[in-house]
């Protein structure tokens, strides 16, 4: 037998959580000690849980827990910062899950990142806060190279050289910015606008609080959007549930066709 | 499923039938089919009727997409309902809830889902865009959200009022707050802010 203790205490994240059975749910939570991991909740579903609110996606809270056969249990779990600000608005609520979700894509079991749990609380502070959506652009960046798909900005990504000042090209598989001579050997991207590198280049040395102070124009934001979400598409090599929630908030419900509801599948 | 090579077939096609089922594992699943299997035949047919007749004959209603016989539902065909309010919930079992109470005598509609942005459920994949166009008949005055107290329910609801809003349509939200033989001790903080939100006169 292991001599290791029976339970233990963390703080964490409760990223996402998924239903086990009649009442029990498995929480994934991020924590800075243990990194990200699955754990069970018994009965929590049920009214007179105590854990339950505690629990919540999105809260940051001490948690105890008991080392499991297989996931381990929670056994206690209070509250420290519920971000309820955050809840009551729908784009930061929305832009919250995204970034737990790249968080949750970007992390392997039990690796602990304490950098990048501090970015997270950071992120859930500022948001609720009141910060502007700007911050998950600085977010994307910081996950990118928290976990090593650093975009070189300040040279270029193939010969070291110096980056000129116009639109240049933006190459995920090459790592970065790649100048004009270099080109024809950068793969796929796209030009991305001076403003747009002058933007990512500032979100590099800034703190997030800095950043979220930029006033940005809706059109780079945008741009930068664009450019982000096609790097972190391109790391995962798959889209964010999230992130394609996020599109479909910006633009309205297609208008109401008249079908007959179906049988029940 | 790793089954013994001497299961006759029929029964092991019934294991792994009733393996498919939420919450029963390989040997649960083994111990219904070999409980069929010692059932009367009556007994038998009469379950696969009641399996069929579930299939055949129940259907969503055209109007609030709850479960029902007959089309409309009870609930949508009864005059003595208030026309004017509809209490949007998750799922068919939640109505049931909903009427246990006594409380309400509104219309429903049923989502059949809820807004899921983590495993990516979006608007179009639950039952929206019938509450949409059930408003522009224009007899609704009030919409009630009643979905779950989690983030998922919060995140639908604050999207169906954003969607309703234009409508000029009154949208509410069910009161959260501290369920009877709570323990203040271990009452999460969402919960007690949303309590002392709500706080009543005695």
């Amino acid at each position: 037998m292991s001599t290791r203790p029976r339970s233990y205490n963390t703080e964490g994240v409760i990223l996402r959580r998924r239903n086990l059975g009649e009442a029990d749910s498995i929480f994934t939570v991020f924590s800075p000690t243990e990194g990200k991991f699955d754990a069970i909740a018994r009965a929590v579903r049920k009214p007179k849980s105590r854990m339950r609110g505690h629990l919540e996606p999105l809260t940051r809270s001490q948690m105890h827990l008991a080392h499991g056969r297989n996931l381990d249990v929670f056994t206690q779990a209070e509250t420290i910062a519920a971000y309820l600000a955050v809840r009551d608005d729908l784009d930061r609520l929305t832009l919250a899950i995204y970034c737990c979700e790249l968080v949750d894509r970007f992390t392997a079991d039990r690796a602990a990142q304490s950098e990048l749990y501090d970015l997270l609380v950071d992120l859930l502070e500022a948001l609720d806060a009141g910060a502007s959506p700007t911050v998950a652009r600085y977010f994307e960046l910081r996950v990118l190279a928290n976990t090593g798909y650093e975009i070189r900005l300040s040279h270029c990504a193939i010969c070291d050289g110096p980056i000129a000042e116009e639109d240049t090209l933006f190459s995920v598989a090459s790592g970065g910015l790649v100048c004009g001579g270099c080109r024809s050997r950068g793969g796929s991207g796209r030009l991305i606008s001076v403003r747009a590198i002058k933007a990512m280049r500032f979100a590099a040395n800034a703190t997030m609080g800095q950043f979220a102070g930029l006033r940005l124009e809706a059109e780079l934001e945008a741009e930068l959007q664009r450019v982000l979400g096609e790097a972190i598409r391109s790391v995962l090599e798959r889209e964010t549930n999230s992130g394609r929630y996020v599109e479909a908030l910006a633009v309205p419900l297609r208008p109401p066709v008249h079908e007959s509801p179906g049988d029940v599948q | 499923m790793a089954e013994a090579p001497s299961t006759p077939e029929p029964i092991q096609r019934l294991i792994e039938a009733f393996h498919r089922l939420p919450g029963i594992g390989p040997k649960s699943a083994q111990r219904l089919a070999y409980h069929i299997l010692r059932t009367s035949e009556q007994e038998a047919l009469a379950l696969t009727e009641a399996v069929m007749d579930v299939k055949r004959r129940i259907r969503l209603c055209s109007v609030c997409l709850n479960i029902t016989e007959a089309d409309p539902c009870a609930y949508c065909s009864d005059d003595r309902r208030d026309k004017a309010v509809v209490c949007v919930v998750e799922q068919p079992l939640d109505v049931l809830a909903i009427e246990r109470s006594g409380g309400y005598k509104g219309q429903y509609h049923v989502l059949h889902g809820i807004l899921n942005p983590i495993d990516g459920v979006g608007p179009e994949d639950i039952h929206v865009r019938e509450l949409v166009v059930r408003l522009q008949a224009g007899e609704i005055q009030e919409v009630i959200m009643a979905t779950n107290p989690s983030l998922e329910g919060e995140a639908t609801a604050m999207y169906i009022q954003r969607l309703l809003s234009p409508a000029g349509v009154r949208v509410t939200r069910l009161a959260r707050g501290l369920p009877s033989g709570a323990d203040l001790e271990y009452t999460d903080d969402v919960t007690l802010a949303r309590a002392l939100e709500g706080r009543r006169e005695v």
